[in-house]
């Protein structure tokens, strides 16, 4: 892959993956107090002292690097698959990547059969639903990076963010086609505030994706970084989107979003499901916050991070899982086409 | 303080990320009892609100406890709308070649057979509450009678033999029509049981 040209890798957003090279430990960790170039020298064997006692922060820095390192390089390993050679990590990628064209393979006995009842009731949940998911398994990239040091995931940012593109776009196409709304094609994609707010958010989706690719990089150069930041923008206005879809509040003794009481409305409101999985997101992007843990990182100290994240990603974990739930169930019904209009 | 860091001289320091990620944390900390606390009364809430509903164990297979009325309805038109334009189609084929095509009015006919006996096999499987089925019996088998009616005019030898079906297969369309009407309206009315 090509080298990233165009700055620090902090707060990437979801192409710059497409230019990962594992960079140097010095570009990635702030400089440790001490003597750096000898803890570079010999970055996989301290000495038994300083594994058994009276570490310097140098030392942890070291094993930390080592044990990022130790990840990233197992996962270059190649192996044998057939007549040929494939490395770990593309396998790694390549499932992990699996799930995100799932929404549109949902959507595909309808488009098949030119079923517009089925894209008219069930399109908006189960792509919309789906671009979501891959919005926020994008966005995961990385805090995950910052918590783990590893970095042979990053190449999944580019390819949620681009199943997240086509899932809004087909969205807001079969929106375009099919709903109900008066006004034409125009009234039906953006008749609606809510409605507005997904069509900025294609809108804005659409240049993001096209410039996410070596010549858009080398072209826009120092822009290019700014420019791909637009998605941060879409993901306020999944807020907005949200709350104005369904309110902060949700129907008593149903789902927030539909008829069926299974007792649980809190948890199937999708603005609570957004902002369980937005609170773990951002928060570990803010930069204070990565520099404290990397500061624990270097202490060795990890234990503390994990501690102090674990209720925040546990919240993630709630509101992404109901997501999911969400996903599954339109999705299945949109599949069989019996799409449920709930 | 977990957001403690160590300067050279062993002062410790307060940190502006240490500081936002515990209060974070925290907050998340609170979130999740509340959580727990909160799913502890989802068994409860649920029963309580299929006794509100009076909603019967599922008719689907997606898992839900009760098929309400609007799902009943979406399936209902998810399955009949596709098979109305389907049927449509096949008889503006027809009355387009009534006239002058046997082969192509043969054709348009038995695709409407065709299409009347999915729309008929897929009556049959969708899953109804008790009070409506004598009224999706009713509909099926008018929708048998009209199939079997239709495929008796599509083996017909000429265009006059064929046309001289016309009225007898209006009747039938019109007994369909009506049955058809009579299941719509009872499924678009909320019903306990459903």
């Amino acid at each position: 892959m090509a080298r990233n040209t165009v700055g620090p890798r902090a707060q990437q957003p979801w192409a710059e993956d497409y230019y990962y090279q594992p960079a140097s430990p010095a570009s990635a960790w702030p400089a440790a107090p001490g003597p750096a170039p000898a803890a570079a020298a010999a970055p996989a064997a301290p000495p038994r002292a300083a594994r058994t006692g009276g570490q310097t922060a140098a030392d942890h820095q070291t094993q930390r690097r080592a044990a990022k390192s130790r990840v990233d390089e197992w996962m270059e390993v190649d192996f044998k698959f057939g007549g040929s050679r494939i490395k770990r990590k593309a396998v790694a990628l390549i499932l992990l990547g699996l799930p995100a064209p799932v929404p549109l393979f949902f959507m595909l006995p309808a488009l098949l059969t030119l079923n517009s009842n089925t894209f008219a009731v069930s399109v908006d949940d189960t792509l919309g639903t789906g671009a979501e998911v891959c919005l926020f398994l994008c966005l995961l990239v990385t805090p995950m990076v910052t918590l783990t040091g590893q970095h042979w995931f990053v190449p999944l940012r580019r390819w949620y963010g681009i199943m997240m593109a086509a899932c809004s776009v087909g969205d807001a196409v079969a929106a375009s086609i099919t709903d109900d709304f008066a006004g034409g094609v125009f009234g039906r994609v953006a008749g609606h505030v809510f409605e507005l707010m997904g069509f900025f958010m294609v809108m804005l989706v659409i240049p993001i994706v096209c410039t996410s690719n070596p010549w858009a990089q080398k072209k826009l150069g120092k822009y290019w970084k700014r420019f791909q930041r637009l998605t941060y923008v879409i993901w306020g206005l999944l807020a907005c989107h949200l709350i104005l879809l369904e309110g902060f509040g949700f129907e008593s003794g149903d789902n927030g979003s539909g008829f069926a009481g299974d007792g649980d409305a809190v948890f199937h409101q999708r603005f609570y499901q957004y902002a369980a999985c937005s609170l773990f997101l951002l928060t570990l992007r803010l930069p204070p916050v990565k520099r404290w843990i990397v500061a624990r990182q270097n202490e060795g100290r990890m234990w503390l991070v994990w501690v102090t994240v674990a209720p925040i990603f546990a919240i993630f974990v709630i509101g992404f899982a109901y997501i999911l739930n969400e996903q599954i169930f339109k999705g299945i019904d949109s599949f069989t086409e019996n799409p449920s209009a709930e | 303080m977990t957001s403690e860091m160590y300067a050279p001289g062993g002062r410790s320091t307060i940190t502006l990320g240490g500081v936002i990620i515990t209060a974070v944390s925290c907050l998340s900390a609170l979130l999740l009892i509340a959580a727990i606390i909160y799913a502890s009364g989802i068994g409860a809430r649920e029963q309580a609100a299929l006794t509100a509903a009076g909603c019967e164990p599922t008719l689907t297979p997606l898992m839900q406890q009760c098929t309400t009325q609007p799902i009943l309805a979406g399936q209902y038109r998810a399955l009949m709308t596709p098979a109305a334009q389907q049927l449509s189609t096949d008889a503006a084929a027809y009355a387009a070649s009534e006239e002058d095509n046997l082969a192509v009015a043969e054709a348009a006919l038995t695709a409407e057979v065709t299409s009347e006996r999915a729309l008929v096999a897929k009556l049959g499987a969708l899953a109804l509450p008790p009070a409506m089925r004598p009224l999706a019996k009713a509909l099926i088998s008018a929708n048998q009678a009209r199939a079997t009616l239709t495929a008796e005019q599509a083996r017909s030898s000429s265009l006059s033999r064929m046309r001289s079906f016309n009225h007898r297969v209006q009747l039938a369309t019109a007994t369909v029509e009506t049955d058809m009407k009579l299941l719509q309206a009872a499924i678009d009315t909320p019903v306990r049981g459903a």
